[in-house]
């Protein structure tokens, strides 16, 4: 088991030099570089002090000599500094000599992200679960259809829309929630306690629209891996033996129907650390589908690649984690891997 | 049988454990309900002058940083201005005047400039901002190592000199007349904080101290940046206390929390002001509108090195094919000008004598015709030599600029010209087509220049990749007039050098006008002391006078 971990992460740096190199080749395809998006078309500015800063920046060289370069930096875990944000770190704070703290980008946008992302799985698990059993245990019938119906209004209904509407009903018509943002102004003056719960209001509504696109998925993977299930002899044979309904659903064929799940939550990993452009646009959230779309824009290429690096890191990870929850859970998976 | 009951049994124990976890979403979302204090207050009455209160608007980026020359985006120098002073500002109708200088002499030769700065100027933290700074300023921006790319202006400064603390003097090597706007443009930085400093790594940048009416009181990342009231302003107090600006990046969140008056001000769009506030007097009650004329103008331009764009009369044709106002109403929904020169109209470098080229289809195919266009094959397409009077409109993701080359196409497309158009991202359109000149027509943007020297633009010398005549335009009289107007510094003279200007480039027709759109600001009724309408500075020339009066403040609390 522990050498089948070793080799599966030995194998995880290679596939990572890959990635990162095919990025940073398709990065350099778009035409076009940061002198080009900052100010590049004012015509108080200069070519000549673009083709300065483009030195500065070692633009000006190959781009295999810039990946080079960048490959040597991040062996040393230093993802540099972002060319748009005035020198921010892309990844991690850094201290300068006088001791002011500049905040990494990534640091300050990863737990914005990371905590809606979990709470609206969150969200989706506790409703895509019973309305995937229901739909299984009454297949075909009312409550099925109208649940199949439901979900995929949510998946296909535009969530930039839905959004709009439902800020302008709990925000402007009713004043149940705030509109956007992430904190009220003036909040840093309340107590904790106050300051969380104002927090949550401003992320219900994000909360619930991903919530809502995202259910789709999952009760219908839930909804089939049931049915899978419950047509097993297996569970013919738990009936015929004559345990309680209930125990049959849930201790034979839920537990079962759930291991296609570790798969999703395992790929979903890398998920997490992405948002939406346009919910945190339209919402006013300062995540990482901002970060990482503002980035592309302005060629921001330090931003792009440690955005990427670190997604396609979490990604290979995720799947690791995937195979050995699987291995954990299912004894079948266990004993083909040991032997 | 017995099964499938069961199964019923249990599924309506699911829906009813489905329905009470949604009871209990829609009950959270009710216990948010708070109670709203806006029990209708007409905020119509005018009131005395009050110092304090908030005044919150939105901001549509995040500033990378405060330091202007450094930072570059809209928003940071919006943010900024309000920090930083500069020696020279431009008052209400767009004049040059003092800021930081009480007055300034240029010499006999016109090569040297003296600025003396008004006495006992102070930086935010009380520190004496002096000569010093300035230099340090100037210093700093034509450092070889400053990431900047505003340099050119200041290196053409062979000397500088403090003769004293109050007195900062400037020598060009010959007498360059946008050099006052430059000096309009550079905010001074304090020499005693950055002086042994990285200037484009600085905290400085997130933590700036100025001398403007306002100082950083906090900044949160991705989400507000609060200014306070500086004490030690070295223009006078401002009324209001302190300025909230949002970072709100979707324009109708924005919107929606105006309407929820979370903010008090947004630049509005055309549809906005002139569709939806007509439509809502709910609106109206709580929001001013107003209408000041916009900072650039909208053109379709002719890549000069490309057939068939060389010749005058098929540039000349085009112009006449398009309906401007057409355009204005139909995009703008009529909020916006028809242009004749490259200047804001009723300033005094925009020549009044200059009229548009009229809607005058006829006009055009005679112009074609003349040129050699004809409909020889018949298929509703000019053509001379067998080759169809095709091409391409390049344009950026604008939703104004797509839907105005929509209208100009079919107009096109009515005179017997086949348009295509292209739309792309702006750093691909930059590099891929502007600076590589491969593009037939585009369609873009220029700003309405407050200093009038456009030497950059359309001087021959300026073709180069990456420069900014990339239509390739040509004219030994404007070459001529484009220099002496570098050279004059007096006012008067200059405005007849590029009144003269501004004819010939209308007669060349390098570039089809087709409209400056206004500004469109709407601000809560409980600001008062705001000018209507807006001079032509706009409404921002006067901020540090609004103010608020104290019952129509909101609760500090309430707003979030």
């Amino acid at each position: 088991m522990l050498s089948y971990l070793l080799k599966r992460l030995f194998w995880m740096v290679p596939l990572l030099v890959g990635i990162s190199l095919i990025s940073f080749l398709i990065m350099h395809l778009a035409p076009g570089d940061i002198t080009s998006t900052e100010a590049g078309f004012n015509p108080k500015t200069s070519e000549e002090s673009r083709q300065k800063l483009r030195e500065m920046y070692n633009l000006d060289k190959p781009v295999v000599v810039q990946y080079g370069l960048w490959l040597k930096r991040i062996s040393k875990l230093d993802f540099g500094h972002s060319f748009a944000s005035h020198q921010k770190p892309v990844f991690w704070e850094e201290k300068d000599k006088d001791g002011n703290i500049s905040k990494g980008m990534i640091q300050e946008a990863l737990p914005i992200t990371l905590l809606i992302n979990v709470l609206s799985l969150i969200l989706i698990i506790a409703i895509a679960l019973p309305l995937g059993v229901i739909s299984a245990l009454t297949q075909n019938k009312l409550p099925d259809r109208a649940i199949t119906i439901f979900v995929f209004i949510g998946f296909a209904i535009p969530g930039f829309w839905l959004a709009l509407m439902l800020m302008y009903w709990t925000g402007v018509s009713h004043h149940w929630l705030p509109i956007s943002g992430l904190h009220s102004l003036g909040s840093d003056k309340l107590p904790w306690v106050s300051q969380v719960i104002d927090t949550l209001h401003h992320l219900t509504l994000p909360i619930l629209i991903s919530g809502l696109t995202g259910l789709a998925g999952i009760s219908l993977f839930v909804r089939n891996g049931m049915l899978d299930v419950l047509h097993q002899d297996y569970i013919t044979t738990a009936r015929a033996k004559g345990l309680p309904e209930n125990t049959v659903v849930y201790k034979h064929a839920l537990r079962n129907a759930l291991l296609p799940l570790i798969t999703i939550f395992g790929l979903s990993i890398p998920g997490l650390i992405g948002g939406s452009v346009i919910a945190e646009s339209i919402f006013a959230i300062p995540g990482m589908g901002k970060l990482f779309y503002d980035a592309v824009l302005m060629r921001d290429f330090p931003v792009i690649m440690g955005i990427l690096t670190i997604g396609s890191a979490l990604t290979l990870l995720g799947n690791l984690l995937a195979d050995l929850a699987y291995a954990w859970a299912d004894p079948r998976v266990r004993k083909g891997v040991s032997s | 049988m017995f099964n499938c009951k069961q199964y019923q049994s249990q599924s309506f124990k699911h829906i009813a454990y489905s329905s009470l976890a949604g009871l209990l979403i829609i009950m959270t979302l009710s216990a948010c309900d708070q109670k709203q204090s806006t029990d209708h207050i007409d905020y119509n009455p005018t009131a005395p002058i009050e110092k304090g209160g908030t005044m919150i608007d939105a901001l549509s980026g995040e500033p990378s940083g405060l330091i202007a020359m450094i930072a570059g985006e809209s928003s940071a120098s919006a943010i900024a201005s309000n920090i930083f002073n500069s020696l020279l500002k431009y008052d209400k109708n767009l004049e040059l005047t003092g800021e930081l200088a009480q007055n300034w002499e240029i010499s006999p030769d016109q090569r040297t400039i003296t600025f003396h700065l008004k006495p006992n100027l102070k930086w935010a933290d009380g520190e004496p901002l002096t000569s010093n700074d300035v230099m340090f300023t100037w210093q700093t921006v034509t450092n070889d190592n400053t990431r900047t790319p505003y340099g050119a202006d200041y290196k053409l400064v062979i000397k500088a000199e403090t003769p004293d603390k109050n007195t900062f003097r400037v020598t060009y090597a010959q007498p360059y007349a946008p050099a006052l706007d430059s000096w309009s443009g550079l905010h001074i930085l304090p020499k005693h904080l950055l002086q042994n400093q990285d200037i484009n790594t600085s905290s400085f940048a997130r933590n700036p101290v100025g001398s403007h009416y306002y100082k950083l009181d906090q900044w949160k990342s991705g989400e507000s940046i609060s200014l306070s009231r500086n004490e030690n302003a070295t223009q006078g107090q401002a009324n209001i206390d302190r300025l909230v600006s949002r970072i709100i990046p979707d324009r109708a969140a924005q919107f929606l929390e105006l309407m929820a008056d979370n903010i008090d001000s947004m630049s509005l769009n055309s549809i906005q002001y002139a569709r939806i506030f007509p439509a809502r007097p709910d609106l109206n009650e709580k929001f001013s509108l107003y209408k000041e004329l916009g900072n650039s103008y909208t053109y379709l331009g002719f890549n000069l090195k490309h057939k068939p764009f060389d010749d005058i009369r098929v540039r000349k044709a085009i112009n006449y094919a398009i309906d401007k106002q057409e355009i204005i109403d139909g995009v703008l929904l009529g909020l916006g000008l028809p242009v004749a020169s490259p200047y804001k109209p009723g300033t005094r470098w925009s020549n009044p004598k200059l009229k548009p080229y009229a809607y005058n289809p006829q006009k055009a195919i005679e112009l074609l015709k003349a040129a050699g266009f004809e409909d020889h094959d018949g298929d509703g397409i000019l053509d001379k030599d067998g080759k169809p009077l095709a091409f391409e409109i390049l344009t950026n993701q604008n939703k104004e600029r797509e839907m105005s080359a929509v209208l100009i196409q079919r107009r096109l497309k009515e005179i017997g010209i086949d348009v295509k158009i292209r739309v792309v991202e702006w750093a691909t359109f930059i590099s891929r087509f502007i600076k590589t000149g491969d593009f037939n027509v585009v369609l873009l943007g220029w700003g309405l220049g407050v200093e009038p020297d456009q030497y950059n633009i359309w001087h021959s010398s300026q073709q180069a990749p990456g420069q900014f005549n990339f239509i390739g335009y040509q004219n030994k009289k404007v070459d001529y007039l484009l220099e002496k107007g570098r050279l004059e510094l007096n006012p008067d003279k200059r405005m007849k050098i590029y009144h003269d200007f501004a004819e010939i480039l209308l007669e060349d027709s390098p570039i089809v006008y087709l409209y400056a759109g206004y500004g469109l600001p709407t601000m809560h009724k409980r600001i008062k002391g705001i000018d209507n309408p807006a001079p032509p500075a706009g409404i921002g020339h006067n901020s540090y006078e609004w103010y608020i009066p104290k019952p129509y403040r909101r609760n500090e609390m309430s707003a979030n």
